[in-house]
């Protein structure tokens, strides 16, 4: 590794890790968003909605996410949708991530203690509202863990994007180790660049785990 | 107040109310006492809709409890449940717990709500936990909370379901005494309990039940005292000598 090199290349992976930043951060709103949404049509008692869910769910969750990627990417366009391969990029992994999403969700309301939604029937309150003010509140404390680990494996899967020509870390990383044939030092920096992303959040979903694993719960007697 | 009328109900092939009927006038207190499994709680969750029943009827203030009906919502803010679990909202502080129903389902203003919820909760003995958690209460506690919560919604009858089978012994004692200033204030109560020392002095009348049909039902000093059944005279030996 010469430092000439690193001090060379690092201006092109810092910009292309910002993308990498936007890309996962984009693509975990969508899939938060879509798996809130999935996770509660999944538990309605209504079929019309459950059905659909799971469906779609469990067909998601059967593709590789490269296959997703490249079917938005290059086979939407021939039906007259055209999007930018960031575009692509960001609803193609927000979309595959919604399905693991929805099922940290729907655990997270299943954990619900039934006896929670009675309490809340007893004092008048409807399906609508129970959600809002008493299942979502907790479920979210409940989700939170599993949500962090979700990110941290979308941030890395966010190098999938690479393969659409999104200029992302691993792609800047692939191109200039194809120009200089500095391999050693360009896939050091990216890997050392993923983990400055990485390990912080990784240490933040372990506080939280420790934070919701002990006490902070009902004291059932 | 609240009329039940012939009440049938089946979980599967079980059958486990087999014509279950018992006027409560508005102001009485109807305790309800029986073994495990006779049915106690499930007339309770009937008569405020959590569970639908097969045949017969449930009327509160001549309104039909029926789940599918929309009015459901409205009329369950008309009786209170307290739960053997308390079941408070652990998210919540003890003040919001009160205000909840007020706020949410009758969209009182904040205001009002919170000086309401401060009422009651001064009335339960919890004038000092306004702003603790559920987990950082005793059992008791919570229990007292749970009742001013229900109580917060102004109902017209209240439900227990062995509100204190969960309390160490030595905390009974707080959430009986808030159940009997009730009792005395004139609120309607059905109470399903083992306390049988609290069904002997407050409640005007006690139903026992057994196999999903009330087998004897009087005056709690007579029921209590001398029962005429001999399935009644068998449960009160049993309780009273553990
Ligand atoms: N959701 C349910 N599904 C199936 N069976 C049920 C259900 N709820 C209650 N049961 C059955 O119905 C019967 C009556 O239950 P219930 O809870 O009303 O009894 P209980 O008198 O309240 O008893 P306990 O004193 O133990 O609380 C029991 O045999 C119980 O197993
Ligand atoms: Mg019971």
């Amino acid at each position: 590794m010469i430092l000439a090199d690193v001090f060379s290349f690092l201006p092109i992976l810092l910009k292309a890790a910002i993308v990498t930043i936007e890309v996962t951060v984009g693509s975990l709103l969508l899939s938060t968003l879509l798996g809130l949404v999935l996770a509660i049509m999944k538990v309605s008692p209504t079929q019309l909605l459950s059905v659909p869910a799971s469906v779609f769910i469990n067909v998601i969750r059967g593709l590789p996410i490269i296959v997703q990627l490249f079917y938005i990417y290059f086979v939407l366009p021939g039906m007259g949708i055209q999007l930018t391969a960031f575009q692509a990029g960001i609803i193609g992994l927000g979309i595959a991530y919604s399905a693991y999403q929805a099922e940290n969700f729907r655990a997270g309301i299943q954990a619900i203690d039934p006896g929670q939604i009675e309490a809340a029937k007893s004092i008048g309150m409807k399906g609508p509202l129970i959600m809002r003010r008493v299942i979502l509140p907790q479920a979210i404390r409940i989700t939170l863990p599993p949500y962090g680990n979700t990110t941290v494996m979308m941030l890395k899967d966010s190098s999938l994007v690479s393969t659409i020509t999104v200029a992302e870390m691993t792609r800047a990383g692939q191109l200039l180790a194809a120009s200089t044939f500095e391999n050693m030092t360009v896939y050091t920096l990216v890997a050392l660049l993923y983990l400055a992303l990485s390990l912080p959040l990784i240490f933040g979903v372990n506080r939280l785990e420790k934070h919701f694993g002990q006490g902070n719960r009902r004291r059932d007697k | 107040m609240i009329a039940i009328n012939n009440i049938h109900k089946s979980f599967g092939d079980v059958a486990v109310l087999r014509g279950v009927s018992l006027d409560v006038a508005s102001g009485e207190v109807v305790c309800l006492i029986g073994p495990s499994g006779s049915g106690k709680s499930t007339v309770l969750r009937c008569i405020n809709g959590l569970e639908t029943y097969d045949h017969g009827d449930i009327l509160i203030n001549d309104a039909r409890v029926d789940t599918q009906q929309a009015d459901i919502h409205a009329l369950r803010t008309r009786v209170g449940m307290v739960f053997q679990r308390f079941n408070l909202f652990p998210h919540r502080s003890v003040i919001e717990n009160v205000m909840e129903g007020p706020v949410y389902v009758k969209h009182e203003p904040r205001q009002q709500a919170r000086a309401m919820a401060e009422e009651l909760l001064d009335k339960v003995g919890l004038n000092d936990k306004y702003d603790a958690y559920p987990n950082q209460l005793s059992g008791g506690q919570q229990q007292r909370v749970a009742i001013a919560r229900a109580l917060a919604m102004r109902p017209d009858a209240m439900l227990f379901d062995e509100p204190t089978s969960a309390l160490d012994p030595e905390l009974v004692g707080d959430v009986l005494t808030v159940m009997r200033t009730l009792a005395e204030e004139g609120m309607t109560m059905v109470v399903v309990t083992h306390e049988m020392s609290f069904a002997r002095e407050v409640a005007d009348r006690v139903c026992f039940l057994h196999g999903g049909t009330i087998v004897e039902e009087g005056p709690a000093k007579q029921v209590l005292s001398q029962p005429h059944h001999e399935r009644t005279q068998d449960f009160l030996r049993r309780v009273l000598n553990h």
